[in-house]
């Protein structure tokens, strides 16, 4: 019995973690100042 | 005490063997994204190219024809198409902007893609267009999804307004990068004008009532990192013509810009340096964390079972049992 408490912990904090991560999602940012070129850069 | 760590190793090797499976197929697909906020550029060089003289209506072959591609994401027009489409999309405004030799421009066309931000598939917002025109995209274009296939993709083509396939070619060693060549071939086909024309006076409705058209044909290389998607370095074998019409004095047709188009070497250097970066990142989520995780839960499950079975050795000394009184003969 103690054994499966301890197999559905590891599972239920790995399901958590993974939904925790997945749910904050990943950062937007903000739209680039720079133009859309109409001069040929030097370098990258 | 043997009894409790064994529980919690067996706690851990749960933990990580779920982990696995989560992380590459519901955590990737989720976090694994082309940021809305994602600005580059790129340009590519056609050497020796013909070009159409606008002033005599003849062509000629320049030195250099640079085309400068810009790709820069729109974050708050990506967030309003999200709440409406359900999912993150990315909405990227670029420009391809040619330059002849003398630099000056030779043409300039806007685009609109809208796509979602992990699949690369195709999102039809408002806003989507090629040069002013709307248009509905059925195909990738610029990049290919995560985790490439070895197979046929449909490939949206600007000049046109159409999705053709494009073909896997097979599998090839680029600077060090295991990549996929992929390759398209557009025929001759007729294409409408650029809304900006390189001569002041004239415009596409102008042109039009000539009745010169614009023809149009290309093969469109791309040599695609598949872990990232990115295509490492492009070719394009392109070559337009104007037909018919007074414009031309009588000639059936004459080249407007015939060229090969490569990469410029700088931009190559640094297109592979940032891919190599990018697919340690991808890998991490589809490759090393999760078997990584998988092998540690199963060395966690064994050890957690060894030490669960040293405590119960039948080797171990039995507790002493309790002594019988001996009966006492009278």
């Amino acid at each position: 019995m103690r054994a499966l408490i301890a197999a559905a912990t590891g599972l239920a904090v790995a399901f958590a973690l993974v939904l925790t991560i997945t749910a904050m999602g990943t950062p937007t940012g903000k739209t680039s100042p720079k133009p859309l070129l109409t001069t040929v850069p030097a370098h990258p | 005490m043997r009894r409790k760590a064994s529980l919690v190793l067996l706690a851990f090797a749960v933990f990580f063997a779920a982990l696995s499976p989560l992380l590459r197929w519901y955590a990737f697909p989720r976090l694994a994204k082309i940021p809305a906020n994602q600005y580059q550029a790129v340009v590519l060089e056609a050497k020796n190219a013909t070009l159409l003289d606008y002033g005599t209506m003849k062509a000629r072959t320049v030195p250099k024809v640079t085309i400068v591609q810009t790709l820069k994401g729109d974050v708050a027009a990506a967030k309003k198409i999200d709440r409406t489409a359900g999912r993150d999309v990315v909405v990227w405004d670029g420009l391809s902007y040619v330059q002849g030799p003398d630099g000056k421009m030779v043409s300039e066309i806007p685009e609109r893609y809208i796509f979602d931000a992990h699949s690369q598939a195709p999102v039809h917002a408002t806003g989507e267009m090629v040069d002013g025109d709307p248009v509905k995209r059925t195909g990738i274009e610029f990049k290919f999804p995560f985790l490439t296939q070895k197979r046929d993709y449909e490939y949206f083509d600007a000049q046109t307004r159409t999705t053709n396939p494009i073909h896997y070619k097979g599998t090839q060693d680029f600077r060090g990068l295991k990549v996929y060549y992929f390759e398209q071939t557009i025929p001759w086909t007729q294409v409408r004008f650029p809304k900006v024309m390189p001569v002041k006076g004239i415009t596409p409705q102008s042109v039009a009532r000539t009745g010169t058209t614009r023809w149009y044909t290309t093969v469109r290389k791309f040599w695609v990192e598949p872990v990232t998607g990115a295509p490492v370095y492009g070719e394009e074998i392109h070559k337009e013509e104007l037909r018919g019409g007074t414009l031309l004095g009588g000639r059936d047709k004459v080249t407007a810009f015939a060229g090969h188009v490569k990469m410029r070497e700088d931009y190559i250097r640094h297109t592979v340096a940032l891919v190599k970066s990018n697919r340690t990142l991808v890998l991490l989520m589809t490759s090393y964390l999760p078997w990584g995780f998988l092998v540690l839960g199963t060395l966690l499950l064994a050890l957690a079972l060894w030490l669960e079975a040293r405590g119960r050795r039948p080797g171990d000394p039995e507790p002493a049992a309790a002594q019988a009184p001996e009966p006492v003969s009278a």
